[in-house]
């Protein structure tokens, strides 16, 4: 039950603030809707492409990190 | 309380208030960033207000950790999180993402089992303060990652999770231990014992961050074989 509440709260009341002002509404985020042909920065990819992750191995090729939390 | 419980406690806080710190000086510079490529966004303004809250909650954290006897270590480190391959406005996002929709919401739901059991009375007050602002944190990733979703594909993210989650966790949180005597004891300072712990963070990454993620376009897959082979 506190996990669904908290689904709630945070992740649908977080996209209702995001998209509450200029932006696309919820719904049509939400349900995961085809992504406008033209981004507001040209409709490029904002990693540019060049993001790699994981390796075969599962190890990472270009690191990133977490943050620490309670 | 004395002896090793106490210290533990005060341990706690401690950590507490240096991450707080931290969470602070990471607010404003990824505010300062969104306003730059997101000028109608409202994060920003939340995020300068969420700095605030969080320096304020780092005197309660240390606060408390001087109440448990350990000294208060004042170090702030701010260092980027992102991939280097990553462009200015996927490296925001990614840190939005890893420090809101995983770290906030992680802390939201430990602040709230927390508040769910019998604690001492200042240590209550603290929680309490901390929880309420805490949502307002966890919403701020939530609400930046549903803007960049509806205009860019941010599947990319799906594969970085797992360096997120690497680093978020403490190394110890999947090892299976020995009981923890003083887990009563401790609950009531405000500390979850890492049974306890473990079980949050997994039940809150399975029934809310994951779905969350996946909702924007976001595979979950890489995490979930992630949390698979912690869990094995």
């Amino acid at each position: 039950m506190l996990f669904k509440k908290l689904f709630r709260l945070l992740v649908l009341g977080g996209a209702m603030v995001g998209t509450a002002s200029g932006c696309a509404g919820a719904s049509q985020t939400l349900a995961g809707a085809e992504k406008t042909p033209e981004g507001r920065d040209g409709g490029a990819s904002p990693d540019g492409g060049t993001a790699k992750a994981q390796d075969a191995d599962g190890g990472t090729a270009d690191a990133g990190g977490g943050v620490t939390g309670w | 309380m004395n002896g090793g419980p106490r210290r533990e406690a005060g341990e706690a806080w401690a950590f507490r208030a240096r991450v707080e710190r931290e969470a602070a000086r990471r607010f404003e510079r990824l505010g300062a960033a969104i306003s730059a490529f997101d000028p109608g966004s409202p994060v920003p303004a939340l995020l300068e207000r969420a700095a605030e809250d969080e320096r304020r909650h780092a005197a309660l954290c240390a606060e408390l950790c001087v109440a448990y006897g350990q000294p208060v270590d004042d170090g702030v480190a701010d260092e980027p999180i992102a991939p280097a391959s990553l462009g200015p406005r996927a490296a925001v996002l990614y840190e939005m993402v890893a420090a809101c929709c995983l770290t906030e919401t992680e802390s939201v739901a430990t602040l709230a089992t927390l508040l769910s059991e019998e604690a001492e009375p200042r240590v209550r007050e603290v929680l309490h303060e901390i929880a309420r602002d805490e949502v307002v944190h966890s919403r701020m990733g939530w609400a930046h990652l549903a803007r960049e979703a509806a205009a860019h594909d941010v599947s990319f993210l799906s594969a970085w999770i797992p360096s997120m989650l690497s680093g978020t966790v403490d190394e110890g949180l999947f090892t299976r231990g020995e009981p923890e005597p003083d887990a009563e004891a401790l609950l009531r300072h405000g500390v979850l014992p890492r049974s306890r712990k473990r079980e949050i963070f997994v039940r809150t990454l399975e029934e809310v961050v994951l779905p969350g993620l996946e909702s924007f376009g976001v595979g979950a897959g890489p995490a979930r074989a992630w949390l698979a082979q912690q869990s094995s």
